[in-house]
């Protein structure tokens, strides 16, 4: 919506667009310093691979893993409700419509995508904000993320004292049938995760260069080029 | 008061005024009371008007009433317990058969509403399914009949709070916890373990004793003094936790040395009860402390989800993820990699043949509401 025309003597056809809102770029780096933190603690918590030789004492490699991951995980936790909210509030592109293949138009385009990126197709689908194969493979992982949340916030609850406010988690545990099975899929999660990291760090660089449409520098600036076929 | 009945009782054991007020001081420990409460705990438990207790067993080993009971001396625990109206008790009464029933029969007839129902063991979820019946009776009748009429219900043991091992999957017998067998049960306390702690039952009914009232119960139905705090959090072995001093294998040196057990499957951090202060056999030592990981006795579904005991992550569909799952993860993890670096020298190939196709837009009007208000 809010374009903005280019400043004289850039490309004469392409239009510099405010696309990702500060909070949605805000958002996007604190999950992407969160989870870097998370996944790094989270390993050791889960595969403990540093023995500490001497007294007990005189360490506290787990104690100080386990309270970064606690605390990368209100980090994570609150960028990723920041994300939701904008997902509400926020412009077009940050929508949750933009999420989902809700209308036909964007079912046709979600093919053409998937077309695109198997090489079975040279047409690209040039979208201001998420193509729809990326909107909902976006949607995915933030349904990772709250099963991350509901497993971890379902463990916490144990270290939780009677009367704490994290005792409320606890509706969760019965969900998963126990706490070792939350944690099996927490330590999944991780793994689904970063599977997803490497395939997210790799689109937008491809795209970038594919389209010149700044779709890499936009999460740091805020602005993608218009092309005047791209859809919004 | 030593004309008290339990008083007399107490030195005819040879057990001294001295070791009484002992015990109700070690109560008071188990039952966090404040300093002082002692003497109100001595008072409550002498006197002569004590509440009537009947002790249900249905699909249950006795496991419980063997921990009740213990195998050692009598102590002043089990001569309060004794003390008190246990009107039924298949186990222990002398009596058998029908005379044994008759006097459930009596007592729930003649104390509607006022005697304490003790229920060890899971409740066969089908009443016709001919599981477990005693006298004829199924025990969801008898559950039904005897926990619905009580002031309150003990749930003791994991069987009773949770279902238990006759419930793991497949559950043959569709094995119920008193609370699912009894829907709207009354002042259900649930004291769950393998088996219930008989410190922390005798601390139960000594606070009952004392207060008059039920002690504040967790999201289970079961007493924050036994339950309200993790293994984990209560374990001496937990500053080589929190250093990173792990057992590798059975008898390695870290294990000589009573390091944590973390890597050979306890559950501690996943379970709720007191054992790291209570202890067991009377305070003789707990799991733990003799170098065996908690297995997680007191939890819902034990028996499905802590197994195997000596893995920190169940397995799935027989794949042992503790050593897989990582393995896998940073499989895949490289696959994607490189398929991504594949994929690149796809696109660059692609590009190298002519500039890329973009899709045209649709004609407007054509467009839906996403489009709609595109600006040009
Ligand atoms: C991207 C997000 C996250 C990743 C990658 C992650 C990763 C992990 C991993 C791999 C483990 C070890 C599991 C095992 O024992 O096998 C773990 C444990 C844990 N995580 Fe997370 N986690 C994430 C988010 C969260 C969140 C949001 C919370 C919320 C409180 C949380 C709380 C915990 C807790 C309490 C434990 C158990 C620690 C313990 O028992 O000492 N995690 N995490
Ligand atoms: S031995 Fe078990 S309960 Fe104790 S600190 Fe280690 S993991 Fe926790
Ligand atoms: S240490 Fe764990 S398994 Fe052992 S009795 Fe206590 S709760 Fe049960």
């Amino acid at each position: 919506m809010s374009a903005v025309p280019a400043h004289a003597g850039e490309h004469a056809m392409l239009e510099r667009v405010y696309i990702w809102e500060l909070p949605v770029r805000l958002a996007h780096w604190l999950l992407f310093f969160s989870i870097v933190t998370l996944a790094v603690t989270g390993f050791y918590i889960g595969h403990p691979f540093i023995s500490a030789p001497g007294p007990a004492s005189a360490h506290f490699i787990m104690g100080r893993m386990r309270s970064v991951h606690l605390y990368a995980s209100i980090v994570f936790t609150l960028a990723a409700l920041v994300r939701v909210y904008w997902a509400f509030a926020g412009n077009r592109y940050a929508r949750w419509s933009q999420l989902l293949p809700v209308s036909l138009e964007r079912w046709r385009s979600f093919r053409q995508a998937f077309l695109f990126y198997t090489f079975l197709s040279r047409q690209s689908v040039d979208y201001l904000g998420h193509n729809a194969l990326a909107g909902l493979t976006y949607a995915g992982i933030f349904a990772v993320y709250f099963v991350m949340m509901a497993t971890g916030f379902a463990l916490y609850t144990v270290y939780a004292p009677p009367g704490s406010p994290m005792q409320w988690f606890g509706w969760l545990i019965p969900l998963f049938h126990g706490l070792p099975i939350a944690r099996l899929i927490h330590h999944i999660g991780m793994w689904v995760i970063l599977v997803f990291a490497v395939a997210h760090v790799y689109f937008p660089v491809l795209y970038a260069l594919v389209e010149r449409n700044g779709v890499f520098d936009s999460i740091f600036s805020g602005y993608k080029f218009k092309e005047p076929g791209s859809r919004e | 008061m030593a004309h008290t009945r339990l008083m007399r009782e107490l030195q005819r054991q040879g057990v001294s005024r001295r070791e009484f007020l002992t015990f109700c001081a070690s109560m008071a420990t188990v039952l966090g009371l404040p300093e002082g409460s002692a003497a109100a705990i001595a008072k409550a438990v002498e006197n002569e008007k004590r509440p009537i207790l009947v002790w249900l067993e249905f699909q249950d080993c006795a496991g419980n009433t063997e921990s009740f009971l213990r195998a050692s001396h009598p102590t002043v625990a089990d001569l309060v317990l004794d003390t008190i109206s246990l009107n039924y008790h298949e186990t222990l009464m002398a009596a058998a058969g029908a005379q044994a029933e008759g006097v459930l029969d009596e007592t729930v007839k003649q104390n509607k509403g006022n005697y304490i129902a003790l229920v060890e063991g899971s409740i066969p979820g089908d009443a016709d399914s001919g599981y477990c019946c005693i006298g004829g009776r199924s025990a969801l009748d008898i559950a039904r009949e005897v926990c619905g009429n009580a002031a309150a219900t003990i749930a003791v043991g994991t069987c009773a709070t949770f279902g238990g091992i006759p419930a793991a999957r497949p559950n043959p017998t569709r094995a119920l916890s008193v609370a699912d067998a009894v829907p709207g049960v009354r002042n259900l306390i649930n004291m769950s373990a393998c088996p219930a702690n008989a410190e922390n039952i005798t601390a139960l009914i000594v606070y009952y004793l004392t207060l008059k009232q039920w002690p504040p119960l967790d999201r289970y139905r079961r007493p924050l003094f036994a339950y309200g705090k993790s293994i984990h959090d209560g374990c001496e072995r937990r500053a080589h936790f929190d250093a990173g001093q792990y057992v590798e294998s059975w008898g390695d040196e870290a294990h000589r040395h009573g390091h944590c057990l973390y890597k050979m499957g306890c559950k501690g951090p996943a379970t709720s009860q007191n054992c790291p202060n209570v202890g067991w056999n009377e305070h003789t030592n707990w799991p733990i402390g003799c170098g065996h990981p908690c297995i997680g006795c007191a939890e819902p579904n034990f028996w499905d989800v802590m197994t195997p005991f000596y893995q920190k992550l169940p397995d799935v569909a027989g794949v042992n993820t503790d050593r897989w799952l990582d393995t896998v993860g940073v499989g895949l993890t490289g696959a994607v990699a490189a398929g991504v670096v594949v994929h690149g020298i796809g696109e660059v190939m692609r590009r190298g043949r002519g500039r890329l196709v973009v899709e045209e837009k649709p004609a407007a009007g054509k467009g839906t509401g996403e489009q709609a208000g595109a600006k040009k």
